[in-house]
């Protein structure tokens, strides 16, 4: 099978490139193992301070709701961080004393939500706390058992009854101007926490749970579409196990389910992550691109890789596949002309692209311009 | 030839001593300092304590004070003004993350580094190392690059196989050496057990040590201390617990226990069953949602925890993870921590104190971490400081 372009990873990185790619008339296939970094997503676009028009249509035309407001969030456990561009379920403020009186609801039994913290975090900025249970066993049933009480199971029940929490949530409401609940509403539907908003008459703060993500599935999800939307092929469930290379050319990809049926092209895009994705390996020797062997950015002196202290950097998370100017990595310090790498497998090696998010879909944007020679 | 060797659960061993006591009427002060020991001329009447939840300073009265300190033994001692010489020597080992062996596995041959490959529960451990060093460094003990690659290199030759496994965490402990005389450089270690009668060594009253031997003799220590203890007070009795088994081990294999009381036991039921013996009928409850798992690597239910908290005077996450083992499975505290602080903080009523415990408790799991990082480790800790920093805000 023969495409324009060829995406190993459909992450954040992969999808950005693949829908770029595929609205200016290529021919693309991403290669997708089924989860990335979306699933622990925040909701918060990491290290994006000012988007540009282009990153803005990415996200409206795929229906993931967006909006620009640099500022503080409020994270889990209480402490607030400067975010600038964010999902619609994350509020921003202009100061951590955004409020007066706060009503936090969680669910009886979900473990997640970290509602006590929260508590602690908001009365550290002068607001008083009131910490209600709802039951989502009346609200739902059959009942979820006591370890089916995670984020995704939650919200695909919250799917069909977020509007008995929104009359719950109305019904204890006291003298509060601002309810803070779990980020578990509006998996399959990303209407649902505006509609939530407007349902409330107080301000509607979402914080964020334990991992797996709602948001971060929700906006997977309406990436993928829009995606194959425009014609893509994510080929989901399938793993890259090697590749062959000839002369700095790849010639193809192999994939596990679809064996010697080599998918080949004219642009390889490597967007396979970081260590957590597999995208990058390690053993007590060294740390290497496990796919075309590509050169790396790091100290091999493993004694540097770590931080005694957890709180500190990680060395580890800086490493990165070497690239140049135009993303190509090298093998043996031979550029291969037609591989490109984006996403967090760069490690720290472009920090004019940012980390996380912005590292990701910069870095898509940027050698999408290179393969199409569009500015 | 073949030696009768078995492996204990150090952790289940220490809870169902301490458990014990309590059912004999004693009382266990977890969280408590030493902090001076009061002596009036040559007699020893107490100690003086901080209590490290509290802040306060409180002091106890007795005939007779024992010194069971361990490696602080000589600290202890000193507090008295008595001289009791301990060279302290590191031992790193590193945890496997499955085991590869069901029996103990012995190099048989002059004792050395890495001699042994022991299995218990769902793990396998390979020890051990031994060097020198100094009092200051015990209360920071750390496991260097060249023990960890001796402790690989010499592990595989008791078991090819450890070379393909994941290794889990790496972790050191320090040994109670005594001088068996006055000589600075320790080269007379004492063998085997040390019990001390201050009262005959040093002219001082109301003061026993008991140290060195091993974690196998411990009770046969304790035997030996509270022999010379009743003698001292009068008190004309044998010791009886070489007889009576701890509580939680009077019947069967932990299997036979779980089923006893839950006729079709989950594996949350047997893990714990395994780790408290036939105690664990304290956690069967009529609330679904004890069964919440908040441990998913190591099946520890809310139901398990809150009976830690309650019965087994655990405090902190620290706590927690020895009695539970909360922590120590393959995540290595990555969600667990946060879960099992909501817990406490609900059970002891300070957030503030959580917080502080959930970034102690992830330093704690790392220092035995970043030393075997790389493989899967290395993805772990990538998860978990995205998780951390990034998703909880921590």
């Amino acid at each position: 099978m023969r495409y324009d372009a060829v995406i190993v990873g459909g992450g954040l990185a992969g999808l950005t490139a693949g829908i770029s790619l595929q609205k200016a008339g290529k021919k693309t296939a991403i290669v997708s193992t089924g989860q990335n970094a979306l699933y622990f997503f925040s909701g918060c676009f990491e290290s994006i301070q000012e988007p540009t028009p282009e990153i803005l249509s990415l996200f409206s035309e795929a229906g993931v709701r967006v909006h620009y407001t640099p500022g503080v969030r409020l994270m889990p456990m209480g402490t607030f961080k400067e975010s600038a561009l964010a999902l619609d379920d994350v509020s921003l403020f202009p100061a951590p004393d955004f409020g007066k009186k706060v009503l936090i609801i969680n669910f009886m039994a979900y473990h997640d939500f970290f509602s006590s913290f929260l508590a602690q975090g908001l009365e550290k900025q002068g607001m008083e706390c009131r910490i209600r249970f709802l039951n989502l066993g009346d609200l739902a049933q059959p009942e979820l058992g006591p370890n089916q009480m995670r984020a995704v199971q939650i919200a695909r029940k919250l799917d069909d009854v977020w509007e008995k929490v929104v009359q719950e949530v109305r019904v204890l409401l006291k003298d509060e101007d601002t309810v803070v609940l779990p980020q578990v509403f509006g998996l399959n539907d990303a209407s649902i926490p505006e509609r939530i908003r407007q349902g409330i008459p107080a301000r509607v703060v979402f914080a964020g749970t334990l991992p797996p993500s709602v948001p971060g599935i929700r906006t997977q999800n309406l990436l993928k579409k829009r995606y194959e939307v425009l014609g893509g092929t994510y080929l989901l469930g399938d793993r890259v196990t090697g590749a062959h290379v000839y002369e700095d050319v790849v010639q193809n990809v192999v994939t596990k389910q679809l064996d010697r049926h080599y998918l080949e092209a004219d642009h390889f895009i490597l967007a396979s992550g970081s260590f957590f994705s597999k995208g990058l390996s390690s053993n007590p020797f060294k740390i290497y691109e496990p796919l075309f062997e590509l050169d790396m950015d790091y100290d091999t002196d493993r004694n540097t890789w770590y931080d005694p202290t957890f709180a500190n950097h990680q060395p580890y998370l800086g490493f990165g596949v070497k690239t140049d100017a135009e993303f190509h990595p090298s093998r043996h310090g031979v550029p291969v002309k037609n591989l490109y790498v984006i996403g967090s497998i760069l490690g720290e090696t472009h920090p004019e692209l940012g980390s996380g998010a912005g590292l990701a879909i910069r870095s898509a944007l940027q050698v999408t311009q290179l393969i199409t020679g569009k500015p | 030839m073949r030696v009768p060797d078995c492996s204990v659960d150090p952790f289940r061993l220490c809870a169902a001593n301490m458990l014990d006591a309590k059912l004999h009427g004693g009382q266990v002060r977890l969280q408590t300092e030493v902090t001076g020991i009061l002596r009036e001329g040559n007699t020893v009447k107490g100690i003086r304590t901080h209590n490290r939840n509290t802040g306060a300073d409180q002091e106890f009265y007795a005939p007779i004070v024992v010194n069971a300190g361990g490696v602080w033994g000589q600290e202890l001692a000193q507090m008295a003004g008595i001289k009791v010489g301990m060279f302290p020597a590191k031992g790193s080992l590193l945890i496997f993350a499955h085991r590869v062996n069901n029996m103990v596995i012995n190099r048989c041959r002059k004792p050395s580094n890495a001699d042994i490959l022991v299995p218990g529960d769902t793990v396998c451990i390979v020890g051990t190392t031994s060097s020198r060093i100094p009092l200051e460094e015990c209360r920071n003990v750390a496991v260097t690059p060249d023990e960890v690659t001796l402790l690989i290199t010499e592990g595989m030759k008791l078991a090819p196989r450890l070379a393909s496994t994941r290794i889990l965490r790496a972790y050191a402990g320090v040994r109670p050496l005594v001088s068996a005389d006055d000589d600075p450089s320790g080269r007379n270690i004492s063998r085997g057990i040390v019990c001390l009668d201050h009262e005959v060594r040093d002219g001082v009253k109301g003061l026993i040590t008991i140290t060195g031997g091993k974690l196998t003799s411990y009770r046969l220590m304790a035997e030996m201390a509270t022999d010379l203890v009743c003698k001292k007070l009068g008190v004309d009795k044998a010791c009886e617990t070489a007889i009576h088994p701890l509580p939680g081990s009077e019947e069967g294999s932990y299997e036979e226990v779980a089923k006893k009381i839950w006729e079709n036991p989950t594996t949350a039921q047997k893990v714990a069953a395994a780790r408290m013996g036939s105690r664990v009928s304290r956690i069967r409850s009529t609330d679904r949602r004890d069964e919440a798992l908040i441990c998913e690597c190591e099946q520890v239910t809310m139901g398990e925890i809150n009976s830690a908290i309650d019965r087994l005077e655990a405090s902190t996450l620290t706590d927690l993870r020895r009695r539970t083992r909360v922590g120590m499975g393959t995540c290595q505290g990555e969600f667990c921590a946060c879960r099992a602080a909501g817990l406490l903080a609900k059970a002891h009523g300070c957030i503030e104190k959580e917080r502080a415990d959930i970034d102690y408790f992830l330093q704690e799991r790392w220092k035995g971490n970043f030393p075997i990082g790389w493989g899967d480790t290395l993805r772990e800790a990538e998860y978990t400081q995205w998780v951390y920093k990034h998703v909880l805000g921590i």
